[in-house]
């Protein structure tokens, strides 16, 4: 028993001491893109003519991308903690994509990454609220897309804003009619599990 | 040390994107925590979180306005109505049986997740966005109440109609039913040895309606 626990307790530090070797793994290729020597490396290593053969060639934020998911994948696959390692993945990504990039494109992509954090939450979540709450994060992400719109874009009518008003009055009404649903249905199966939400099948 | 003398005149000729990579940086790994918490109850608590940084945010973009209104109907309203309704839902439930789906499930849905997010990058990427150079007008209050009063004043009205319709069927659809009196003829009781207790308090000895 007490061997047993010692052992998942050794598991868990492991887990963490990877996620953490990932993250100093991931400064790295995050130093090594802003300070330009990945474009060097790039250079060096005769990459450049098949990137501007596929017609990539500004785009070397993509290879650190790639190296950094590759990165990613293969410490979990090791064992380390995925949800460690696939915060640290995503924020550095988001710094290697967005470095060089105007304004309008850091807020774009900061959208993006929060709109498919919260699809991937949808998916993977099998308590109704935590969906609920999955939606709200997209809608969210769709509001910094609008109001960034309005900053860079359109910033003497600031039509992006309206929207977003619009939009957070939408999300408002949403959330109260969905978790009253919830609720509802709570009461009749006393059950929150998404896959269990089998009421209408016959 | 070159680089970092370069680093450190950067972070001071642009305070706006060291702001905005702070506020990104405090917000992704707390949207991360919202959908991968084992608690379900702090995953509600920690999503005040994210809404505060989306509300820096939108501070940083010089919307006033609807930095507030984030902060009054997102990070109070739906956080505190998630958070009553994780409590009505009891939530102890999750942390045993039903914390995430299939590992199989869970790498398709990150696969798509990571797709969705390279379709986007990739379509928002090209540099030929028709940018207005002008500076946001600090009254830009003015100019939504404006909009809203006149052009927009139809929208703005059947929203409002939208959000008195939705209340009200959102209380229609929580409001807790009687339990009914054990004489009415259109229930049956599915637990027939239950006698006068049938109705009270326990979801799974309730009364189920015949008709349905």
């Amino acid at each position: 028993m007490t061997s047993s626990t010692a052992k998942a307790t050794q598991d868990r530090t492991q887990a963490v001491f990877y996620a953490i070797a990932y993250a100093v793994a991931t400064m790295f290729v995050v130093g090594a893109y802003a300070t330009g020597s990945l474009d060097n490396f790039v250079q060096y290593a005769g990459l450049a003519p098949i990137l501007e053969s596929w017609q990539l060639k500004d785009y070397t934020e993509l290879l650190a991308f790639i190296l950094i998911v590759l990165l990613g994948s293969t410490v979990a696959l090791l064992g380390g903690q995925t949800s460690i390692i696939m915060a640290v993945g995503t924020v550095g990504s988001f710094f290697a994509l967005t470095f060089n990039q105007h304004p309008l494109i850091q807020y774009l992509t900061l959208a993006a990454v929060l709109f498919a954090i919260g699809l991937y939450g949808m998916v993977v979540s099998r308590n109704a609220v935590r969906v609920l709450m999955s939606i709200e994060l997209m809608l969210n992400a769709v509001n910094i897309n609008l109001v960034a719109f309005a900053r860079y874009v359109d910033p003497v009518q600031v039509k992006g804003q309206l929207f977003a008003i619009f939009v957070i009055t939408v999300a408002a009404a949403e959330a109260a009619v969905g978790l009253a649903i919830v609720l509802s249905i709570y009461r009749n199966t006393s059950t929150v599990d998404m896959e269990r939400f089998n009421l209408l099948k016959w | 040390m070159e680089q970092f003398e370069m680093l450190k005149t950067w972070a001071e000729t642009n305070v706006e994107s060291v702001m905005f990579y702070i506020l990104a940086t405090i917000s992704i790994p707390l949207a991360y925590g919202v959908i991968l918490d084992r608690a379900i109850i702090r995953s509600g608590f920690i999503l005040i979180g994210v809404f505060g940084s989306i509300c820096g945010l939108f501070l940083l973009l010089q919307a006033q306005f609807l930095a507030l209104a984030q902060l009054m109907i997102y990070a109070v309203g739906i956080t505190l109505v998630i958070v009553i309704a994780l409590m009505l839902t009891n939530p102890r439930m999750e942390r045993t049986q039903l914390s995430t789906a299939a590992p199989a499930n869970q790498l398709g849905a990150f696969m798509v997740a990571v797709g969705l997010f390279m379709t986007i990058y990739l379509s928002v990427r090209p540099e030929n966005w028709t940018l207005s150079s002008e500076p946001l007008d600090s009254a830009n209050v003015e100019v939504l109440g404006r909009a809203l009063t006149t052009d927009y004043s139809l929208p703005f009205e059947f929203a409002s109609v939208l959000l008195l319709a939705a209340l009200i069927g959102a209380v229609m659809l929580a409001k807790a039913e009687k339990p009914p009196k054990p004489g009415e003829d259109d229930y049956e009781y599915s637990v027939v040895d239950d006698g006068p207790t049938a109705g009270d308090a326990r979801p799974d000895k309730e009364p189920v309606a015949s008709g349905r």
